[in-house]
């Protein structure tokens, strides 16, 4: 069974963008545009892994992973910041509230992104390493 | 005795040079403390005109960021994927380099037209036309945009108001910023009312929602740069330059722009221009 990704985003063009190379990986992508009904779904729907934006319509991203964390049922699941809001008070805080990852959207291309997440997947990276005879 | 009465109308004299020189010298310290004061003032209006730039600018550049990063992104896949690639897929990617294109250049149109503002070089083209159709055309326009949030648009215009000159790009533009605003405010369900009337010498056009309003204290500061109002909660923050520049637009054609409290709820924002031919 295809593993499942949350990607809790409201702009239609990061998530175009960024579920391809995911679907293209065989993940079953499945897009969340407000962050209201985020944990509701997690408890419902079980995904392995949720792709958090920070600025969403109806509250902030930081508040739905403080929600996850702080509920019995969600506070395991992996939770990768992904977003373009990089200031460092962000950050801290999604580091405290305790997200997995937190991943710039302009410091990546969507190809990288499930390199990014394999880890976290319990896959393994394609790294890609060069050996060089001497 | 006769020197007594020199030595005294010396004193004297010195005592209304000193009082002269006292009274001028109390007016320039008066006038010292206001230089100071107006001089505090000034650093006041400068400090809260950097402190608004400083707040803007992480949003402009989150805002310039996002529709380039997605161009960014949709074209290393088209790049490095293509053979994996579908269609449909290809033609998705393909659709949002040029709709987060359109994005970035009604951006930078907005900061342009803020800067020619500033700089007293914003400039209107008139033509002699119909209000109405601009107003009809703008509802039409936006009814499919509507739909989406299950809003239902009503355009009412007054027959009576004669073809005039107008710039017809930038009063579509005014129109086009006031129906979003109410579009992105409005809940579920809701009304979005547009109306022309002619009061007077001149032509009223109104856009009204039934959404939260603007709070009492932030009205005064509706129409400045950068505004953002507090109560936004579920609504996707833009630049804050859309109203700055509707009323530019506006006083550029002689009018005026204004908010008033819809009833029985939510906002209206009305403009006024004069008809001329």
């Amino acid at each position: 069974m295809s593993k499942k990704i949350f990607f809790v985003e409201d702009d239609e063009g990061f998530y175009n963008i960024f579920s391809v190379p995911l679907k293209m990986k065989g993940y079953d992508v499945v897009r969340i545009s407000e962050g209201g009904s985020v944990a509701e779904r997690v408890i419902v729907e079980k995904p392995d892994l949720i792709l958090l934006d920070i600025v969403l319509p109806d509250m902030s991203g930081l508040d739905v992973l403080k929600e996850l964390r702080d509920r019995e049922e969600t506070q395991s699941v992996v939770v990768i910041m992904l977003t373009n809001f990089g200031s460092d008070e962000n950050i801290s805080k999604a580091m405290e509230y305790g997200a997995n990852d937190y991943l710039m959207k302009y410091n990546i291309v969507p190809s990288e992104l499930p390199d990014k997440i394999a880890l976290f997947l319990g896959e393994s990276q394609n790294f890609n390493v060069k050996v060089t005879e001497s | 005795m006769e020197k007594t009465t020199l030595l005294n109308t010396l004193v004297i004299l010195e005592s209304i040079v000193l009082l002269v020189i006292s009274y001028i010298l109390f007016f320039k310290l008066k006038d010292l403390s206001r230089l100071k004061k107006i001089q505090e003032e000034f650093n006041n209006l400068k400090s809260s005109k950097n402190s608004a730039r400083n707040d803007f600018l992480p949003i402009l550049v989150h805002e310039l960021r996002s529709p380039l990063s997605v161009i960014r992104g949709a074209a290393d896949l088209l790049i490095k994927s293509t053979d994996e690639l579908s269609v449909a897929q290809i033609q998705t990617l393909l659709n949002q380099i040029k709709s987060s294109s359109s994005t970035l250049l009604t951006m930078v149109g907005s900061i342009l037209d803020v800067s020619k503002m500033e700089n007293g070089k914003f400039e209107i083209n008139k033509t002699y036309g119909d209000i109405n159709s601009v107003l009809k055309e703008e509802c039409s326009y936006f009814d499919p945009l509507t739909k989406i949030k299950k809003l239902s648009i009503q355009c009412t215009v007054d027959e009576n108001i004669p073809n005039f000159s107008f710039d017809t790009e930038r009063i579509k533009q005014v129109l086009s910023n006031l129906i979003s605003n109410a579009i992105k405010f409005s809940p579920e369900g809701s009304v979005i009312t547009i109306c022309s009337r002619k009061v007077g010498s001149d032509c009223r056009v109104e856009v009204s929602d039934l959404g939260v309003g603007i709070p009492e204290n932030e009205k005064a500061s509706l129409f400045q740069k950068f505004f953002q109002a507090s109560n936004q909660d579920g609504v996707q923050k833009g630049t804050g330059l859309g109203l700055y520049i509707s009323k530019g637009i506006v006083e550029a054609h002689g009018g005026s722009i204004w908010f008033e409290n819809n009833i029985p709820q939510g906002s209206k924002f009305c403009f006024s221009i004069p008809i001329k031919s």
